[in-house]
């Protein structure tokens, strides 16, 4: 029935795709091609990481453009259905029923993705119950669930039915960091086999588990590349000052006292510290800021 | 506690059944009794899980709640009867509305002359407020969440729909028995065709627009009715001559249109 | 429904609390508790329910509903012992179990009655306590030489400490049958140890 995984190993494959908020372009003309593994979106909020995943996830059609989902257009109702029957979609902020037990609420998502008959059904319930780590939580009431847990619980109900497309808005919010680490093992592990689309504001999140990640600025795809690549932007950019230069940079200060500046326009220390700079070795964060233009919209400041 | 106990290969021997008849007899008789030789008599790991397997499937599952064990009763399927019951959280209060404005459109009925009117033009309305309620992401705050699951839209839908439609009929029907008595025998269900023809206008709709929106626009036709044949009689119990036998043909007919479209539009989308 | 339900307080346990210990929590609604008397017992109860029933499929079908009684009946435990072994308690369920079993399926018209109290059959008798150690004496010989209907008209009544009515079921013979193969057989073997 299915043509995924397709030769080409593409997941997600978007053409010109457009979608508009009134007049705001939330996405603007974005091609973009998506394969196994996982891909993290990074962005500051309203750089329509959101209104991407909603696309990919059939919440929202596009206004133009192409797009196809796991080797079917979800823009169709026979492409949509399709998609769906394979999805795992985490929205951001997932508010559940408060009176549903975790069993109950996975069991009711799990007949809505028509996860076999009951016996499977629970199974199944059972099986993501165990790989969120809530199984001892199963009969607690969703009110009574911390944040993390209530976060764990919504990735367990994108997780139903193994779909072959995970997409999560914002997964690591509201987990502590011990959490985030077995999230992080948990995404890996799925994505050996699967493809995952993940939005973070957490560099540290593209930095540990992306293969991929795609830099979204005002609905446009300013970087697609690998992680390393991004970081790379940023080679001979990064340098160790004494003190807070006055122009031509992002800076901020090191715990050791010293400023950590970015320099946006060549890979020259920042104009008047040529002797004094040292150059740093560049992280993920410094790329990001980089790509999205965050390095110069502070040089006035 | 016995001073003895069994071997290993007595106890591989006995799991096995290859022991005589005098040797299992003793060897029993001694396990009841032996905790350690107990847990040395030897079992497949993997009959294990599969027989724990069974037994919690049974043992730990969520409980149904009273609703649902009714429903599945009568044979509604139990995915089904766990999808009815988990209505969305304004499904209450709607109910708790509905008996509430019911009830006082009987007080009306009784106390007000031509009070009945009341009733009859409210009735169509008040299962479509429940089926407005029943399903999208205003009312349902795990909306975002299920939309995008195969079941979501139409099938969901329709399902939820009949979760307000069967109790709203049934209190509005309850009501209507106990108006006071005037009228034709088919009074009582004077009501049902419009209401009907209501509901089934917005599910038709909602395919093009949202639920809630979809309700407001058939619901808004139905008041625009109602002021306008009032105001072209000039007479409030004018609004009988929306439940006269000549309307209710006309409801009928509008009905059988209107679900031949729903059904036609459910073909063309499979 | 909330109505109902009534404040249950889970007690604490882990895979070395005693049977006891188990079942007070598995009668409070304890499903993990279910599961560790589970792998404590089902597989000794497995290899003595099969020697006396060949088709593992009914065996397994008399498992499950031995512990599905258990979880339901879980209350109803009352340790004899000290140290709070339910061996003996579950046995007898099981053994129940089994012959309920073997009744539904052999004689589907009789219909799954409701079975009789599960409280154990009496105290170990004095035959019980003979067997015990028995491999070595002359019991052990007079026993293995005792024919197949003899031994097992025994083995349900003594050992298993089934009712004659539950041994007959058991067996699929007469009542009347049972009885006096059981007084055959201890006949039998007090001939063979004089």
């Amino acid at each position: 029935m299915t043509t995924w995984p397709s030769p080409s190993g593409i997941v997600v494959s978007a053409r010109g795709l457009t979608k508009h908020y009134g007049d705001r372009a939330a996405l603007n003309r974005i091609d973009l091609d998506l394969g196994r593994g996982v891909t993290g979106l990074l962005g500051r909020n309203g750089a329509g990481k959101t209104t991407l995943l909603r696309c990919l996830a059939t919440a929202h059609d596009p206004d133009s453009g192409s797009l196809e989902v796991l080797g079917h257009d979800p823009t169709t109702a026979p492409g949509r259905a399709r998609v769906r029957a394979q999805l795992g979609f985490l929205p951001q902020n997932p508010v559940f029923y408060p009176n549903f037990t975790a069993f109950t609420l996975l069991d009711y998502i799990a007949i809505l993705k028509e996860v076999g008959g009951r016996r499977a059904r629970h199974d199944e319930v059972r099986r993501v119950l165990d790989q969120v780590g809530l199984t001892d939580r199963r009969h607690t009431r969703v009110r009574r669930l911390s944040g993390g847990m209530r976060q764990r619980l919504g990735l367990a109900g994108a997780l139903l039915g193994e779909p072959g497309l995970l997409l999560l808005d914002e997964p690591t919010i509201g987990l502590d960091p011990e959490q985030r680490i077995r999230f992080r093992d948990l995404v890996s592990e799925f994505a050996a086999t699967r493809a995952v689309v993940l939005s973070t504001h957490q560099t540290e999140d593209v930095a540990a588990v992306c293969d991929r990640v795609v830099v979204l600025d005002e609905g446009l795809v300013v970087f697609a590349d690998t992680p390393a690549a991004l970081t790379d932007r940023a080679r001979g950019r990064v340098w160790s000052l004494p003190e807070r230069p006055s122009t031509g940079s992002t800076s901020w200060r090191s715990p050791d006292g010293r400023y950590r500046v970015l320099t946006p326009h060549g890979a020259e220390p920042p104009a008047g510290y040529g002797g004094i700079a040292e150059p740093l070795e560049p992280t993920l964060e410094d790329g990001y800021l980089l790509v999205t233009g965050s390095a110069e919209g502070t040089v006035a400041a | 506690m016995t001073a003895w106990h069994l071997t290993r290969q007595q106890l591989d021997d006995y799991a096995d059944g290859r022991l005589d008849h005098a040797m299992a007899m003793s060897a029993e008789a001694h396990i009841l009794d032996c905790p350690r030789c107990r847990a040395g008599v030897p079992a497949d790991p993997a009959w294990i899980r599969a027989g724990w397997a069974e037994l919690r499937d049974v043992v730990d599952r969520p409980r149904a709640s009273l609703l649902e064990r009714l429903l599945t009763r009568i044979g509604v399927h139990e995915a089904a009867a766990r999808l009815l019951v988990a209505t969305p959280m304004l499904y209450r209060a709607w109910l708790l509305a509905m008996v509430v404005v019911l009830g006082m459109a009987l007080a009306t009925a009784y106390n007000v002359n031509g009070g009945t009117l009341m009733f009859f033009s409210l009735a169509p309305v008040l299962p479509l407020v429940g089926v407005a309620l029943a399903y999208g992401r205003w009312v349902d705050p795990a909306h975002e969440f299920t939309s995008v699951t195969p079941m979501a839209g139409q099938r969901l839908l329709f399902l939820r729909s009949l979760a307000v439609l069967v109790p709203a009929f049934a209190l509005c029907l309850v009501t209507a028995l106990l108006l006071p008595g005037h009228g034709p025998g088919w009074a009582p269900v004077a009501w049902l065709l419009p209401a009907l023809s209501l509901v089934t206008g917005s599910l038709l709709l909602s395919r093009w627009v949202p639920l809630i929106m979809a309700t407001g626009l058939t619901g808004t036709v139905w008041t625009g009715a109602l002021v306008s044949t009032v105001l072209h009689h000039e007479s409030r119990f004018a609004a009988a001559y929306l439940f006269t036998p000549p309307a209710q043909a006309l409801y009928a007919v509008l009905l059988a249109a209107l679900g031949t479209a729903c059904i036609a539009a459910r073909a063309r989308r499979a | 429904m909330k109505l109902f339900r009534r404040a249950r307080r889970v007690p604490d346990y882990d895979a070395r609390s005693s049977d006891a210990e188990l079942l007070s929590a598995i009668g409070a609604g304890a499903a993990d508790a279910l599961e560790i008397l589970h792998r404590r017992h089902a597989p000794w109860l497995g290899a003595r329910l099969r020697y006396r029933c060949a088709d593992p499929d009914v065996v397994d079908a008399a498992l499950q509903d031995a512990f599905l009684s258990i979880w339901r009946n879980a209350r109803t435990f009352t340790p004899r012992t000290a140290d709070g072994d339910a061996a003996a308690w579950i046995w007898t369920i099981a053994i129940r179990q089994l012959v309920s079993a073997l009744r539904r399926r052999g004689n589907k018209w009789i219909g799954d009655a409701a079975l009789e109290s599960y409280e154990p059959v009496g105290d170990a008798s004095a035959e019980d306590l003979v067997l015990v150690g028995i491999e070595h004496g002359p019991l052990g010989a007079a026993l293995n030489n005792l024919s197949p209907e003899l031994r097992l008209a025994i083995q349900a009544t003594i050992l298993d400490g089934l009712t004659v009515r539950e041994a007959a079921q058991l067996l699929g013979v007469p009542e009347g049958t049972v009885k006096t193969r059981v007084m055959r057989a201890k006949a039998r073997l007090r001939e063979q140890l004089t």
